[in-house]
């Protein structure tokens, strides 16, 4: 078992191409953390550098506090499921899953034994003499686990490991995956740019964009307070919705205008703008922090609805905002006309202030401080 | 539907047919040839024979020219570098693919080496094995073949190599293996049909090779069979005969080969793909 740290990590491929730049963070013994980040923005670059199969073009890399920057990929003691699981096509699942104890010239016996308990525990026993060409995928995907995890690997990366899976097989395997690994107790990284996957099994995710790192905290964490519009973005489904806004004070009270609508800040929020007066902010709003009401009442906006898209159990209304759009999302059954105004609230609690400029979350520590 | 059917079909016998007939007349030729009575090759130039079949000419092709050892220098020269070909090209081109070694300059200077004519570099390659003191032996013979086809298989085994997904490699490191061992337990078994059918052209190529063999041979003891077959044309004329018959019985083993190996060439010079 042991922890990972990167350390002011840079990788500059060729052409000048930054794909990790300067990334810092620490990865606890035995924790579940999740790199997330859409494709390019340097997580798979950055699993590559801990796993050895990338040189670290500047910073360090430690396992268990060592810098392990010099150590190839066989002597860092790591365990690897691809996101094409990457299984050895000249062999069965059971030769799959002895390669890695067969570079460690184990006995025969202790092969055996050690295939046998890792092909039960993930319940391959009736597929061990099959061909690794001729599995399904979720079979191959636990293929890939049982040959990871039969070393008793100090470090457990995983790339993408469930994406190529169906829809429906995904989400159970979301569900194994975690318990399987829970199971295991071992220190795990997993890549992914799906933010459900990383919401439903990180003990801690890491935010990742155009290389840097965005935002590190627990997936509530990072759901209800981020850092930046970026991240606020990325996080939830359907995303937030943003739109530029001015802040005046008036009469002691906060108002929040754009060209679309405006309200009145409450008694927090009030607070918080005294402390830091802002004039041009952006608004991030998640869909479902807005209400709706088909009848007018205090602080609320009415806007024209766009589209309804009915799921059944919940109702995604698109609003008119301006020239933007807006998404909400309401529970149950709610059917307003196409063009019909309705009057939405926000609410207060979960919406957040970026900056105009550089997308920050301008009342970040006093969100985490609350 | 089934009319169109029968007509496509019919169309591709006869497209079949017309290059299996352009591909084996020369063949049938040289056999027909070979079975001829001496004096009728002269004279007739009719494709099967007229005057009766005889084996007068496989008879005297054996005598008077030792075909039976250049067969056999042919073989060991051909198997030898061959083997020495796919042992050094194997590694050099998955370091080459894998680990860009030797960058742009490398690879095209192999290819480079490939289109460049043979005959240019006859004379300082004369220079090199006879200062090595090995002209006129089958050691010789063999380093110079298995030299030139390293281009060839070079070229050959490139995209076996680039089709294989690269996590199988990434895999095996994590899993303990080492670079080497990695290419000989993973990446090996997965390029075997290629590696199998770039030996067999390589075969042909060694097998079939003229130019070289008929400046570094001059005795019995080294020369191959191409060179045999030259020296049926002699202060005496040209004998048809006796050279048809040691051409096929040149070409006779080597046809084996590829007969044995051809579901491998097909499959391996065709598809070149390991899916994962």
């Amino acid at each position: 078992m042991a922890s990972v740290e990167l350390r002011n990590v840079w990788k500059i491929y060729k052409g000048d191409v930054e794909a990790v730049k300067d990334v810092s963070w620490k990865c606890e013994d035995r924790e579940f953390f999740s790199i997330l980040g859409p494709s390019g923005c340097g997580k798979s670059s950055s699993l590559r550098m801990i796993a050895g199969l990338e040189e670290i073009t500047e910073g360090q890399i430690l396992f268990n506090d060592k810098v392990v920057n010099d150590l190839r990929p066989k002597e860092r003691n790591i365990a690897m499921v691809f996101e094409n699981w990457a299984l050895y096509p000249n062999l069965n699942v059971y030769e799959n899953i002895a390669f890695p104890l067969r570079a460690r010239k184990m006995s025969k016996e202790v092969i055996d034994e050690k295939v046998k308990t890792a092909a039960k525990f993930l319940d391959l026993e009736p597929i061990l003499k099959k061909n690794a060409r001729h599995l399904s995928g979720g079979e191959m995907q636990r293929v890939s686990i049982g040959r990871a995890i039969v070393r008793e690997p100090d470090v457990l990366i995983m790339d993408e490991p469930i994406s190529h899976l169906d829809a429906s097989l995904r989400a159970r395997m979301r569900e194994e995956l975690k318990t399987q690994v829970s199971r295991l107790g071992v220190t795990t990284l997993y890549i992914t740019h799906d933010q459900v996957e990383s919401m439903a099994m990180a003990d801690r995710i890491a935010v990742m964009n155009l290389g840097e790192i965005q935002q590190i905290g627990t997936p509530l964490n990072i759901y209800h307070h981020p850092s930046n519009e970026f991240v606020a973005g990325f996080i939830g489904e359907p995303p937030a919705n943003f739109v530029d806004c001015a802040v005046i004070k008036d009469d002691g009270k906060f108002r929040v205008t754009c060209s679309a609508f405006q309200f009145i800040l409450d008694d927090v929020w009030t607070k918080r703008f005294t402390a830091a007066p802002q004039q041009k902010v952006r608004l991030g709003v998640r869909p479902e922090d807005i209400s709706i009401s088909f009848t007018e009442s205090s602080n609320c906006c009415g806007l024209e609805v766009d589209f309804v898209e009915i799921q059944g159990d919940r109702t995604i209304i698109t609003l008119k905002v301006g020239d933007q759009l807006f998404l909400s999302e309401i529970l149950g059954d709610v059917r307003p006309e196409i063009g019909q105004t309705i009057y939405v609230k926000f609410n207060q609690e979960h919406i957040h202030f970026f900056s105009q400029e550089d997308g920050k979350n301008i009342f970040f520590d006093a969100e985490m401080e609350s | 539907m089934i009319n169109k059917n029968i007509f496509s079909k019919i169309i591709g016998w006869v497209i079949a047919i017309i290059f299996l007939t352009i591909i084996l007349l020369p063949i049938i030729y040289v056999a027909a040839t070979s079975l001829k009575i001496p004096l009728e090759i002269r004279t007739s130039g009719s494709l099967f024979p007229q005057g009766g079949i005889t084996f007068e000419n496989w008879v005297k092709a054996f005598r008077n020219v030792p075909l039976t050892k250049y067969l056999f220098n042919s073989t060991v020269v051909a198997i030898s570098s061959t083997i020495i070909t796919l042992l050094i090209a194997v590694p050099t081109i998955y370091t080459v693919v894998r680990f860009k070694t030797g960058g742009a300059v490398l690879p095209s200077l192999i290819l480079g080496t490939y289109v460049m004519p043979p005959i240019v570099v006859t004379v300082p390659i004369f220079a090199i094995i006879k200062t090595l003191g090995l002209q006129d032996t089958l050691v010789g013979l063999i380093l110079v073949h298995s030299m030139m086809n390293i281009p060839l298989a070079f070229w050959l085994l490139d995209s076996y190599i680039r089709n294989i997904p690269v996590e199988l490699e990434h895999a095996a490191w994590v899993d303990g293996y080492s670079k080497f061992d990695t290419l000989l337990k993973i990446v090996y078994p997965l390029i075997k049909p290629g590696v199998l059918s770039t030996g067999v052209v390589c075969l042909i190529m060694s097998w079939n090779e003229f130019l070289f063999a008929l400046i570094l041979t001059y005795s019995d003891a080294s020369k191959t069979f191409p060179i045999g077959i030259s020296q049926y044309i002699g202060e005496h004329g040209m004998q048809f005969g006796e050279m048809s018959a040691a051409a096929l019985a040149g070409i006779i083993p080597i046809y084996i080969v590829v007969f044995i190996f051809s579901k491998n060439l097909v499959e391996g010079l065709g598809r070149s793909g390991v899916k994962g």
